[in-house]
């Protein structure tokens, strides 16, 4: 087999060696309760303290604001169930009908609970329209959560003008900021959004670290009791090396960001190019330019079926992609809502694959991949006849 | 529309046009005015930030919105305290405007809600799967039978195979993990699973394949369902949510639901 690519940085990214050093000292020696009193306690308490400030500097909030979590996956359930468990009843909110899983349960969750929730449809290339969002306002709303960028198609969405249009009518915003943050520029402090959820993951930062931006004010109800760490909002002995490592990931993404975004683009936009010359029945799912640096999601008119033959000749060959959501490859199940949502027929919500690029990946590696995907699709067996497909959903 | 070259560019720096910097792109927009669309901040002025902070000020430090305050009634007001920003929100509730709702598929969710399929076509009952089983249970025959003994198919192998044709020709390449094979039919039972189970295991192509019949448990029904009747039915783990029709000829009551055989297994 030759070198293996990696490109579902969307799924999860490689440690970077920068945080893993990081890391090291409190791994390896520095073992200390943040809540202790004690010598150990106050060394682990300010590492803690820094990587506080660094994860809340990456999205312009003050320290103080930032809760640590488990993952991305509590931080959604801290912002939703912490909202709306807090209310007495009978209230409303309002998500995407292509919020990532940890979103749409949640929401199913708490409309078992008494909770209205409205599931916003999204437009064709991807995008959630504020109009739409102003329609689905009511007296009662207390929470509108909408992602800042979609993990499956990667489109980017108008957060601020969404958060705009929840506070005018009196509700708070919440946006899962997993995928945006370190690629997209984010900043609450200029944006009126209460809630933010992060994984460091995804950011080259260690698996199992998450947290949630809890704007000055906002009253959340816990989900998890305990000792009473994170201001009582998620009780639990700190992940120390963990929220070290999310520090350093997220000061490396925020002084690396503009340099960073810009090269992704440069190698996305190479991807587009020699999958349009060199393969004709393929079509590119959500807006051309409005997503994420990294991020490609398409298909094969005629294909879509087989989608899963591509994905293993790909994996056969060292390559790492992804058909949807990597949350719903175990299990034989129903298209990918995310891209059902848009519109899309089920064999094409079915048959995607999501090519998503990161700090890693060279050129050299795009131009091997350019080399292998046409004959790869070639060998697929087409559903129809092949004359002239459309190329658009 | 304005020369582009005159446009005041948001000063991000965010490198999502492809340029490290604004003062880059600005620099091309002359020659390639087009590259202004790839401006995401200033096409919408939409991401999570307004526009860049002035030199030398701290992100951090700009503090201008306030969560909405909600009340004891748990009605919410808009920062300020006039009640200014409930005016339009009670507005919009007394227009009786359609609210957009998406009834998100998966599993439990939407098909009890509504008995239809992704078409809209009205559906008897959902067939779920085996509790104890990775999936589905089917039972397969390859177009080219004698592949059952050419690949030398055992119980636990994982196969991936399109259903061709009559019976269920569905446009999707299944996996599955068989569970029984007869060699003298050259039919197999197996479980239709996800994708991941080839990857981790290796797999055998059997190309096209026919769905002879499927088994499971109605635990979910809008009518009664009698033995040696067709019914319209929505198979819960159904790639494509499209009703099927299929005649009922093994009925078991358990206390997970009824079991049924189905044979006969068209798509629609």
């Amino acid at each position: 087999m030759s070198r293996l690519i990696y490109f579902d940085h969307a799924a999860t990214t490689p440690l970077d060696k920068r945080v893993r050093q990081a890391m090291d000292q409190y791994l390896n020696g520095s073992y200390g309760n943040p809540s202790s009193m004690h010598w150990a306690g106050r060394e682990a308490h300010a590492a803690v303290d820094e990587a506080r400030t660094d994860v809340a500097a990456l999205v312009g909030a003050q320290p103080g604001e930032i809760v640590f979590t488990g993952s991305g996956t509590e931080a959604d359930n801290l912002a939703l169930r912490g909202v709306l468990e807090r209310a007495g009843g009978g209230d409303h909110l309002v998500v995407t009908a292509f919020e990532h899983p940890a979103i749409i349960e949640t929401a199913r969750y708490l409309e078992t609970r008494g909770v209205e929730v409205t599931y916003l449809p999204v437009n064709a290339d991807g995008v959630v329209h504020p109009e739409t969002l102003a329609q689905a306002l009511r007296s009662n709303t207390r929470l509108v959560s909408i992602m800042s960028a979609n993990n499956v198609i990667g489109t980017i969405q108008p957060v601020a003008e969404l958060a705009e249009l929840a506070h005018r009518h009196g509700a708070l915003f919440h946006t899962d900021a997993v995928q945006a943050a370190g690629k997209v520029p984010l900043d609450v402090s200029r944006t009126p959004i209460d809630l933010l959820s992060l994984s460091a993951h995804k950011i080259h930062g260690p698996k199992g670290v998450g947290a949630l931006y809890v704007r000055t004010g906002v009253d959340l109800q816990p989900i998890v009791f305990g000792g009473g760490q994170e201001r009582g909002l998620r009780s639990a002995t700190e992940n120390v090396p963990g929220l070290v490592g999310f520090g350093r990931a997220a000061h490396i993404a925020r002084s690396e960001m503009g340099a960073e975004t810009a090269r992704l683009v440069g190698l996305r936009e190479e991807l587009f190019d020699g999958i349009t010359a060199t393969i004709p029945n393929a079509y590119f799912i959500g807006d051309r330019y409005r997503r994420l640096p990294g991020h490609l999601c398409l298909g094969f008119a005629g294909q879509e079926g087989a989608a899963v033959r591509l994905l293993l000749e790909l994996d056969a060959l060292g390559i790492a992609v992804s058909s949807g959501s990597a949350c719903s490859a175990n299990h034989a199940g129903e298209p990918s809502y995310a891209l059902t949502a848009m519109g899309l027929d089920p064999i094409r919500a079915r048959g995607s694959l999501r090519i998503t690029l990161g700090r890693g990946n060279t050129e050299a590696e795009v131009t091997r991949f350019l080399e292998v995907l046409p004959p790869a699709v070639q060998s697929l067996q087409t559903v129809a006849s092949h004359r002239g497909f459309a190329v658009r959903s | 529309m304005a020369n582009v070259t005159e446009i005041e560019l948001p000063g991000l720096d965010c490198g999502l046009c492809g340029f490290p910097s604004c003062d880059e792109l600005a620099g091309r927009l002359a020659d390639k005015p087009e590259l202004l669309k790839r401006c995401i901040p200033l096409s919408a002025d939409s991401l999570g930030v307004r526009s860049a902070p002035p030199t030398g000020e701290s992100t951090g430090n700009a503090r201008p919105f306030a969560a909405p305050v909600i009340d004891a009634t748990g009605v919410a007001c808009a920062p300020g305290g006039d009640c200014a920003g409930c005016a339009p929100a009670a507005a919009v509730q007394t227009e009786t405007v359609k609210t957009p709702r998406v009834v998100v598929g998966g599993i439990g969710s939407g098909i009890e809600r509504t008995w239809t399929d992704h078409l809209g076509r009205e559906v008897d009952f959902v067939l779920d799967s085996f509790p104890e089983e990775v999936g589905p249970r089917e039972q397969i025959i390859p177009h080219n039978p004698i592949l059952t003994r050419e690949l030398d198919i055992q119980v636990g192998e994982v196969l991936v195979g399109r259903p061709l044709g009559i019976s269920c020709g569905c446009p999707v390449t299944h996996c599955g993990i068989v569970q029984s094979v007869d060699m003298k039919n050259c039919t197999m039972e197996w479980c239709v699973t996800g994708p991941l189970h080839p990857r981790q295991n290796g797999f055998k192509d059997i190309g096209y394949y026919s769905a002879q019949a499927y088994e499971g448990l109605i635990k979910a029904r809008r009518i009664d369902v009698e033995i040696g009747r067709r019914y319209w039915f929505q198979p819960r783990m159904c790639m494509m949510q499209w009703r099927h029709s299929g005649l009922v000829n093994y009925m078991n009551h358990t206390d997970d639901g009824i079991q049924v055989r189905i044979e006969g297994l068209w798509i629609g």
